[in-house]
């Protein structure tokens, strides 16, 4: 048997729907279940409070068989975990779950991206104020966006490790822009039409199309302040000029 | 502070997060530190390392290149592990003798080879490979196993050395993992060492095993076991000193009883210079 037919014959074993015969098989396939389990639970501790530990495991035992691992890096596993969970019909009574799942992916990537050289304040001075409005500004690589229909912000922060999981909001739509800060993770929720704003700027758009997710009357003002506010808080990084 | 070698080769531990600050707190004397090469990838956490690589020696040992694996090696990884290797000018760089992954799906496990020539082969030049990329030799680590393929015309320790012999690698020889696969497949760990070539073996590596039914489990969950010391000992004696790394991975206690495990490592190291010495 060539080497590659003796590898697929034992990931098989690991991940098939039997438990293996040999009892050293079974050794590896509870420790592959338990290391993927755990690398679920470090990304998705708000995930596993609201479901409960048990649940959670099952959940995660179902998410390892349906999505493999693709990386050698465990912490590129559980991508998914959010699809995955919006699927699973014993949750389907918790629709918002899925989308917390999302923003605790959004977190878990934002807290290892990478970091980015200082907002190059000297190269803006020279554009011209007539020019702003070509600008495309660059979102730091540790930003994510997340929106939801539910009060996943209010979720998430209720049910911190300190907190007794008493969201302050119970409902309504959270548009959220996940960060990195000086004391790590930061989870913000926004208003809907600057979290737009900030989504259009992250695919590209120019300053001057992405100030149309502003409401008309609140695009100067607003306008004249964000850059130095995203710049301080690591939400905008650079810029390109045409 | 200045930090002291624990004994001239170089004794010291595997750095868990748990540990993280108070390392950089006590900075305790220690010849070497040793992490996980992919819990660095990511960016604030390769800063600290570099924090860490300003008081210490560092040693990055990887455990998610499946190099054994009948895939193609993952060049994003391999990406990875060399832009972290550039930052971080480790003393070593070390992974495992076995595989992972096949058709792209991964037990991110370390599961034994077939102990065949193609294997062999196999992982050869997948080590060849990664060393060029890298740009430097790498230490390859045996692997517990709780399981055999059939049909096995190598013994073990005759596997490691043709690999060895094939890629230019280095071994890194762990201690226990012998222990633990001579007790899983009755073989006597002493004629292990014994068919080692001494020039090869470039680190050791303690850890903790469970004994579990019908096997040992090798958790680097427990302190290193009084068998796993003498055989230590021994290997100490006739390969020589080299740095050593003790491992602990499960349920992890205060840093204080990692650093008396490597105090004990240390003082092994220390009898066999006198000895040499004398």
């Amino acid at each position: 048997m060539s080497l590659a037919a003796q590898q697929r014959d034992f990931i098989r074993s690991l991940f098939g729907d039997a438990e293996p015969a040999v009892p050293g098989l079974a050794v590896y396939r509870s420790s592959v279940a338990a290391n993927l389990a755990t690398a679920l639970e470090a990304t998705y501790p708000v995930v596993r409070r609201l479901v409960g530990a048990p649940f959670f495991a099952e959940a995660a035992r179902r998410f390892a068989f349906a999505e493999p691992s693709t990386s050698g890096d465990l912490a590129d596993y559980g991508a998914g975990f959010a699809s995955f969970l919006a699927a699973y019909a014993p949750a389907a009574s918790l629709e918002y779950l899925a989308d917390v799942a999302r923003l605790e992916w959004a977190c878990h990537e934002s807290a290892r991206a990478p970091s980015a050289p200082a907002f190059d304040f000297e190269s803006l001075s020279g554009v011209t104020p007539a020019g702003y409005e070509s600008l495309r500004f660059t979102l730091h690589p540790a930003v994510r966006l997340v929106a939801s229909a539910h009060p996943i912000a209010a979720i998430h922060e209720a049910n911190a490790p300190e907190r007794d999981g008493t969201p302050a909001r119970m409902r309504g739509a959270d548009h959220v822009v996940v960060r990195r800060g000086e004391e790590g993770t930061v989870v913000e929720a926004v208003p809907a039409h600057e979290w737009r704003f900030l989504e259009r700027l992250a695919r590209g758009e120019t300053l001057g199309e992405a100030s149309r997710a502003l409401p008309a009357e609140i695009a100067e003002p607003f306008l004249a302040t964000a850059l130095a506010r995203y710049v301080a808080c690591a939400i905008v990084c650079g810029f390109t000029s045409p | 502070m200045t930090v002291r070698a624990l004994g001239g080769a170089g004794v010291g531990i595997g750095l868990r997060a748990p540990h993280h600050r108070e390392i950089l707190e006590r900075r305790p004397a220690l010849g070497l530190l040793e992490v996980h090469s992919e819990n660095y990838f990511g960016e604030p956490a390769a800063q600290w390392l570099e924090r860490v690589r300003g008081h210490y020696a560092v040693s990055l040992h990887g455990v998610g290149l499946s190099l054994g694996s009948a895939d193609a090696l993952d060049p994003e990884h391999l990406r990875k592990l060399d832009a972290l290797a550039r930052r971080i000018e480790p003393a070593l760089v070390s992974e495992h003798l076995s595989w992972s992954s096949v058709d792209g799906r991964h037990a991110n496990e370390l599961l034994p080879m077939p102990l065949t020539m193609e294997a062999a082969l196999h992982i050869a030049s997948r080590i060849a490979e990664a060393q060029e990329r890298l740009g430097r030799r790498l230490l390859v680590e045996n692997v517990s196993a709780y399981f055999a393929f059939d049909a096995a015309p190598l013994a073990e320790w005759e596997f490691v050395a043709e690999v060895a012999k094939r890629s230019g690698c280095a071994v890194l020889l762990d201690v226990n993992n012998i222990w633990v696969n001579a007790t899983n497949f009755g073989f006597d760990a002493r004629r292990y060492l014994d068919a080692i070539d001494p020039s090869l073996v470039a680190e050791f590596h303690l850890g903790g095993f469970e004994a579990r039914r019908s096997f040992l489990v090798d958790t680097h969950g427990a302190r290193v076991a009084p068998p796993v010391w003498a055989l230590y000992r021994e290997a100490v004696e006739r390969i020589g000193p080299r740095p050593t790394i003790v491992e602990w991975d499960a349920a992890i206690p205060p840093l204080d009883v990692l650093l008396d495990e490597a105090r004990q490592a240390s003082a092994v190291v220390a009898r066999e210079e006198r000895e040499a010495l004398a």
